[in-house]
Formats: structure tokens, sequence, C-alpha cells
């Protein structure tokens, strides 16, 4: 018996099953609402962080672009400083300095009657102006408050009386003490000119109120013309790397003039009374007549050799020097005024100092021969902190002392004539490196030829304060 | 009889000679010692340069008193004034810029 499968049966069965693999097949895992919720929170939360991110990114490209200029501007500075240094501009408080120093004293001198009194001993400016790192202009003044001298006649009641000369009012004075103009020529010649101080010994040179120790200056300084009008070569060569040196200066200057213009040995002044016929300080080139020149026909020579040598480091030191000056001194040039100096420094360590000078001068007169007016002095220093107290008022003293001689040359005829020791015996108190308080004795004994021997000691007090 | 008359003689010329060789072997010690270089001096800096020349004719400047363009002018005085050489100058000037901060 055949069976008979029926083609129709088959063909639905295919159907079916063709059917139903190609049926969208239902999902077989569901998302819950809480899961989507929190899905789509997360989302956000990202969205938002990016949002931020993109926000920050954003500020810091500002922020560098900020950067980047702020350096471009500060390079375009630099550029601009560095050629202003190379360039300075040019006015007139360019490198415009002023140094100097004051002292104020209190002094009392026996045996002439006077009281004690403070005094304004001295303000003593000194201007610099550098025109470039070659040109120095410099100029120092001496302002000083003096009593006026008042005459007349005094009445009592209306009724005169005798007549007198007192001291009344006061008045200041300002002088020049140098005004110069440095120009350095090389690394070994530097020149000077005008009214410039005058390498004679070391003292006119280092002199300042603040730098002396004791408050007058030695003996000998009244025989020299401190400054003069003239030009000036002077420089230093190194001797190796110790610092040792030879110094030099070479100079001419106008010379010592004439209080009357003859070369007698005296005169009279104003008053009738007999005075020394040198004048060292005038002869400035500028005359009362408004002419420009010299006083006399020739200029006057001189220079300074010196020789400093350290050794061991610093504060041991010594310096030898010899200067002079020669010249005329009356108007026909006729007679010589001359000038020799030794001086010598010596630091042993950096409490011992021991400094002097010997000073002799000689001028040729129409009347009375060659006058030789003379002076010496030495001035030993020893600061106490060399004693190692510890103590913070020792520390800071110094004790001075100092032994002066001089001669005027005047002689025994002339009347004038006077030869005069000194003994200093004093302290420095540095309150700081430029306030000194210094005090000072002296005893003082003057020979005038024909007359008893004259004691007028002082006492001296000052306070110095270099600035 | 003279006592050992020739050897005091010998001995005398003994002695001078010692002496001799003595003094010679010093001076040669001492020409060796010359022979050889010494050493190169050390150049002094700034600062040192500054207390060995300021300190003789005033008590001590600190740096800090005055700024770079005053010590500029101060030191071109100070080296005219004191005769100071150029290159000591040179290296105090810039020692105290150095120190004067400003």
């Amino acid at each position: 018996m055949k069976k008979n499968f029926n083609p129709r049966f088959i063909s639905s069965a295919a159907a079916s099953c063709i059917l139903g693999l190609t049926a969208v097949q239902p999902a077989t895992a569901a998302v819950s609402d809480e899961d989507f919720n929190a899905l789509k929170a997360t989302v956000q939360q990202l969205q938002s962080a990016h949002d931020q991110d993109q926000k920050q990114i954003q500020t810091l490209q500002q922020q560098l672009g900020e950067t980047q200029t702020m350096a471009t501007n500060a390079i375009a500075e630099a550029g601009a400083v560095a050629q202003a240094q190379a360039n300075p501009p040019r006015n007139a408080l360019h490198n415009f300095t002023m140094v100097g120093d004051a002292e104020i004293q209190y002094a009392k001198t026996y045996g002439n009657g006077t009281h004690n009194g403070f005094v304004l001993a001295d303000f003593a400016p000194i201007f610099l102006y550098q025109a470039n790192d070659k040109v120095l202009f410099e100029a120092g003044f001496d302002v000083t408050v003096n009593n006026n001298s008042a005459s007349g006649t005094n009445s009592y009641n209306g009724v005169a009386g005798s007549s007198y000369t007192h001291d009344s009012g006061s008045s200041t004075s300002v002088s020049l003490s140098f005004a110069q103009l440095d120009y350095l020529v090389n690394d070994y010649v530097t020149f000077v000119g005008g009214y410039m101080l005058l390498p004679l010994g070391t003292y006119s040179e280092r002199t300042a109120g603040w730098l002396n120790k004791i408050p007058d200056d030695p003996f000998g300084v009244e025989f020299l013309p401190g400054a003069g009008a003239g030009a000036q070569l002077r420089g230093a060569y190194p001797l190796g790397e110790s610092g040792q040196m030879l110094t030099y200066a070479v100079y001419c200057a106008n010379g010592p003039s004439s209080v009357d213009g003859t070369g007698n040995a005296y005169t009279l002044d104003g008053g009738g009374n007999k005075i020394s016929n040198l004048d060292l300080g005038g002869n400035v080139g500028i005359q009362n007549d408004g002419n420009n020149g010299n006083l006399h026909s020739a200029p006057s020579g001189g220079g300074r050799i010196g020789w400093f040598m350290p050794w061991g480091g610093a504060h041991k030191d010594l310096e030898l020097g010899v200067s002079g000056q020669t010249g005329s001194w009356d108007d026909a040039g006729s007679y010589m005024w001359s000038a020799l100096v030794l001086d010598g420094a010596l630091h042993v360590g950096p409490n011992v100092e021991v400094k002097g000078e010997y000073i002799d001068t000689w001028y040729n007169t129409s009347d009375a021969g060659t006058i030789r007016p003379w002076a010496a002095w030495v001035q030993a220093g020893y600061k106490l902190a060399g004693l190692d107290l510890d103590m913070p008022i020792i520390s800071d003293i110094e004790l001075i002392g100092r032994v002066d001689k001089e001669n005027n040359g005047l002689g025994s005829r002339s009347g004038l004539g006077a030869e005069t020791r000194r003994y200093t015996m004093g302290y420095v108190y540095y309150i700081t490196n430029t306030l000194l308080f210094e005090g000072d004795y002296e005893f003082i004994h003057s020979c005038i030829p024909g007359s008893s021997p004259l004691t007028a000691n002082q006492l001296i007090f000052q306070l110095s304060y270099g600035f | 009889m003279k006592p050992n008359s020739k050897h005091s003689q010998r001995l005398i010329r003994a002695a001078l000679a010692a002496v001799a060789l003595a003094a010679l072997g010093g001076f040669l010690a001492v020409a060796r010692a010359d022979d050889t270089k010494p050493a190169a001096p050390k150049k002094l800096t700034g600062a040192e340069l500054y207390a060995i020349n300021c300190g003789r004719c005033h008590p001590e400047r600190y740096p800090t008193e005055f700024n770079s363009a005053q010590w500029q002018t101060i030191m071109l005085e100070m080296r005219v004034r004191a005769n100071l050489p150029a290159r000591q100058a040179k290296e105090i000037l810039k020692y105290l810029k150095e120190e004067a901060g400003n």
C-alpha cells in the first residue's frame, strides 16, 4: 500500500517554518525604568563634566595667551632698559652726588681771657657731577659763621663816651676750597684742572673734619698753599698684585703772591699793623680790575712722588712721599718761594696708625734775606678695640696723640717771629662709622723772641659728621 | 817641641774648608730654590682692595650707604683723590656696586 503525503500539508508546514524563522523575535532581556533613569543620569553627569572641562580648557588657553603677552612685553622692556643703560639720558641731575662733612665744636682756650663757647666749625659740602665714565667735576666749599666786628662810640645817658671795637652780630662766610675738573686720559694719567687741591704732602688732599681725628689742623699746614689755580697730571702704577704702587703728580699753578706786590718781607695792613708780605692764598687768575692772569711773570711748578706698600692684607701698610713746589711770588718775578714736604703713614693692623709730615718752606725777600718757615708733626692713634675687651663703648674709642712744632721763620728782628710747640692728647669716639665725637686737650707753648714764653692751652670737643 | 803645630794647622785648614763647603752648599741651595718658579701671586679681590686702600684715610663706608650710581661717581672722585691705579679702582667699584644691592 503506498502512503501518499499530502503536498499541501508539506507546503503549509514549510511556510510555517519560514514564517517562524523570519518573524521578529521578541526581546529576551527587558530594561527597567530604574536602570534607564540611572543610565540617563550618568550620561547627563558625563555631559556636564565634559562641559566643565571645555570651559577650563578655554580659561587655560586664555591665561596662556596672557602669559605669552607678558613675556613678550618683558623682553621688550628689558631690551629698552639695556639700551637706556648703554645710552643714559643726559640731564642736569645725571650722576650728581653731594658728599662732605660738618663739624660743631665746644672750645675753651686758656690764658687769653676767653670764655667757653660753642662754635659751628664748618659745613663743608662737596658737589660731584659725573658727566660720563671719564669726566668728573668736583667742588668743595667751607661755610662758617663768624662774629661781626662793630665799632663806634659808646654812650651813657646820651653822653658820648669812648670808642669801642667789639664783636656784634654774625656773618656767614662761604669760601671755595677747590673746584676742579678731572679727566681720565687713560689708566695711568688723569688730567686735573681748575682751582685744585695741591699734592704738597697728603694732609691737604685728604683732610676733612671727620677724617682728621683731632679738631684742629697740625702745624705747618698754614705754610703751604692748600689749593692753587692751575693744571695737573697725576696717576698711579701698580707694582705687582699685592696692592703696592707708585703714585705721581706733577702740576703748574699761578703760585703764591705778594700782599703789596713787592718782594719786601713785610708790609702794613689797613690798620697800620705790620704783617708778613707773603700771600699763599691769592693769585687765582681773576684780578680785581677784571683782568685775567698771573700776578707775577711765571707759574710755579711742583709735584709729588709716593710709594705705597701694603703687606699681609688690609690695615698693614706703609706710605712714603716727597713733594715740593717752587716759583716766584712777587709781581716782578724776582724772588722765589719754595716748599719741600716729606710725608709718611704707617698702619700696623686695624688698630694702630702713625703718620706725620715734615714741612720746609723758604722764600727770598728784598730786605730780609731768606725767610724759612718750617714745621713738623707726628700723630699716633690706637683703637681700644685692639684690647679685645668686648665692651661696646670702649671698643669704639680711639686714643690720639700728636706732637707738632713750627717756626714761622720771621725771626726776632721783625717782631713777628714765633716758635710754637704743641702736645695734644685726645680721643675719638665712633658713634657710627661717620659720626665722630672727638675731644682733645692741647698744651701749647709759644716762644716769641723778645717776649716771655706764652702758654695758651686749649680744650676742644667736636662732633663731626661725614656724609 | 811645638805641640802638634802641624796638626793644628791641618785642623784649621779643615775647619776653613768645612766652612767654605758649607757656605757653598748654602749658596747652591738658595740658587736651586731661586730656580723654581714662585707661584703666581693671587689677584686681590675688590673687597680686599677696598679694605687696603680705603681704610687708610677714613673709616669704612659700607657699600649699602650709597646706590650703584652714587658709587660710580664717588669712586671716580676717590680714584683721583687717592691716586688709585685704574684696575684697582674698577675692582673696588665692582665690589661696591655688587654689595650695594641697588
